[in-house]
């Protein structure tokens, strides 16, 4: 299994506030979109597992890190990484118009789509309730209560939520359980992975229409209309 | 079939459930550090993830409550026996104990797969004298058994296990609860570096008692496998320092 030094050369506030790490390490390393990386410093020996490490920017050079990761990571933090593990979004290029919605914390773990379809000349708009900034001036914002109007607009909706929300978002969309979106979408779903992908140890188990998946191997992005919610 | 002694090349192995079913060449860091390969847990019939909340933390650690899922014993063998085969260390099967019956006819099945070394047992949590008697009985046979005790109960439970024929005890993670929001609790396994201590007193105290063990538990740096070994224990299982990473080279 691919193992790279990292190291964490520079904190900064992500477009929602929360911090977000630059991360240098080899381009092979770099996860995908939805992909992550199993991160432990070197500095933490007493922490008891990894870290995932999300993509929300590339840059040169590494990457950077969506929020959350442990508050002792400082600038000079030397890491240990490995991955990208797991299975990531699918922009596929016939994509014109993108939905992303967030329903995490906050949004970072799909601005990477956003700035790919962006230059793609998509259109792209978002959905969340969190409160942004410096975020790129053709991304239209919207607020999640008004995602159920706009379902048959994107020809993708990617979404990042945590796996206790899917009910929520069955809600907030005005679906009943079993219903399929209209839309395809794919979709983050945002939970413990204490083993990521070593051991299908079933922490991470998300319940679909095929048994369960893990979220660690199989996901964390998922044909949304797969899963059972 | 001979009934073979336990032993090791190197004094180290994964505990039960941190490296799957089977050993994967994407492993071979890891495996080049261990004696032996224990599989994950299984079960007769396919067992599903538990519901609700599977993983908290706290300070020095976390708690598991997963439901141990597996596609049961003949999916497991399907998938797996080739590469228990082919692996460089020997492979020994964790058996998750439901019920005396289920437990006879999986051990006996396992004798005619090639690649076994022995068995691993795993008992339901609150195990009584009279259950782990009766799981270990039903378990012997031509593979070597090891009987798998909580480290809190290990030393209570180790003479019944190895009066009923098994030939060694190996650390179990121990059990504990964690509050949600609502004064709800949430019970599991416990893993993580807080653990070590209470380890390697069950080690010191089953060896002055004679019992061969293998000893687990919080174990995250090569001096706490030293530690285990010079206190007596036959080996060493690493369980979360794998799944966290960099065992390797903090073992270097």
């Amino acid at each position: 299994m691919a193992t790279y030094p990292g190291r964490v050369n520079e904190v900064r506030q992500d477009c929602g506030g929360a911090l977000e790490a630059f991360v240098a390490c080899p381009s092979s390393a770099v996860p995908p979109p939805g992909r992550y990386l199993s991160a432990y410093a070197l500095v933490d020996i007493d922490a008891p597992l990894a870290t995932p490490l999300f993509l929300s920017q590339l840059a040169p050079g590494g990457f950077w890190a969506a929020p959350p990761f442990p508050a002792s990571w400082l600038p000079g933090t030397e890491l240990i990484l490995r991955g990208p593990l797991g299975t990531g979004f699918d922009l596929s290029s016939s994509i014109a118009r993108l939905a992303l919605a967030g329903l995490s914390d906050s949004p970072a773990r799909l601005l990477p789509l956003a700035l790919v379809a962006l230059k793609r000349d998509c259109a792209v708009t978002l959905y969340t309730d969190a409160h942004l900034s410096a975020l790129p001036s053709t991304l239209e914002i919207y607020p999640l209560s008004s995602l159920h109007e706009a379902l048959t607009w994107p020809d993708l909706l990617a979404l990042d939520l945590p796996l206790e929300r899917l009910p929520a978002l069955r809600d907030l969309l005005g679906l009943q359980p079993g219903d399929l979106l209209p839309c395809p979408a794919q979709a983050l779903i945002w939970t413990p992975m204490p083993c990521a992908g070593l051991a299908e140890c079933g922490a991470c188990a998300v319940p679909s229409h095929r048994g369960y998946k893990l979220a660690c191997e199989d996901g964390p992005v998922f044909p949304i209309n797969h899963l059972e919610w | 079939m001979f009934k073979s002694s336990l032993s090791f090349s190197l004094p180290l192995m994964n505990a039960a459930g941190t490296l799957g079913f089977a050993p994967e060449l994407r492993l071979h860091r890891e495996l080049g550090q261990l004696g032996a390969f224990l599989t994950n847990p299984v079960s007769l019939t396919p067992r599903t993830p538990a519901h609700g909340v599977r993983y908290l933390t706290y300070p020095g650690g976390f708690l598991l409550h997963t439901g141990y899922p597996n596609p049961g014993l003949e999916a497991v063998l399907r998938r797996c026996v080739p590469r228990w085969e082919r692996s460089p260390i020997p492979v020994i099967v964790h058996l998750l104990g439901q019920g005396v019956d289920d437990l006879a006819s999986m051990a006996l099945r396992l004798e005619s797969v090639p690649g076994v070394m022995g068995i691993e047992l795993g008992f339901p949590k609150d195990a009584t004298h009279n259950l782990v008697r009766a799981f270990v009985e039903a378990a012997c046979g031509e593979l070597p058994v090891i009987a798998r005790l909580p480290v809190d109960q290990a030393v209570e439970l180790a003479p019944t296990a190895l009066d009923a024929g098994a030939e060694a005890v190996s650390l179990g993670a121990p059990r504990g609860a964690l509050p949600l929001p609502g004064r709800r609790l949430v019970e599991g396994r416990l893993y993580g570096p807080a653990l070590f201590p209470q380890a390697l007193a069950a080690v010191r105290t089953l060896v002055q008692m004679g019992v061969l063990v293998i000893g687990a538990g919080g174990v995250y740096f090569q001096a706490q496998v030293q530690s285990m070994l010079s206190a007596g224990a036959l080996a060493v299982q690493l369980d979360s320092v794998l799944w966290r990473g960099n065992w390797v080279s903090t073992a270097d």
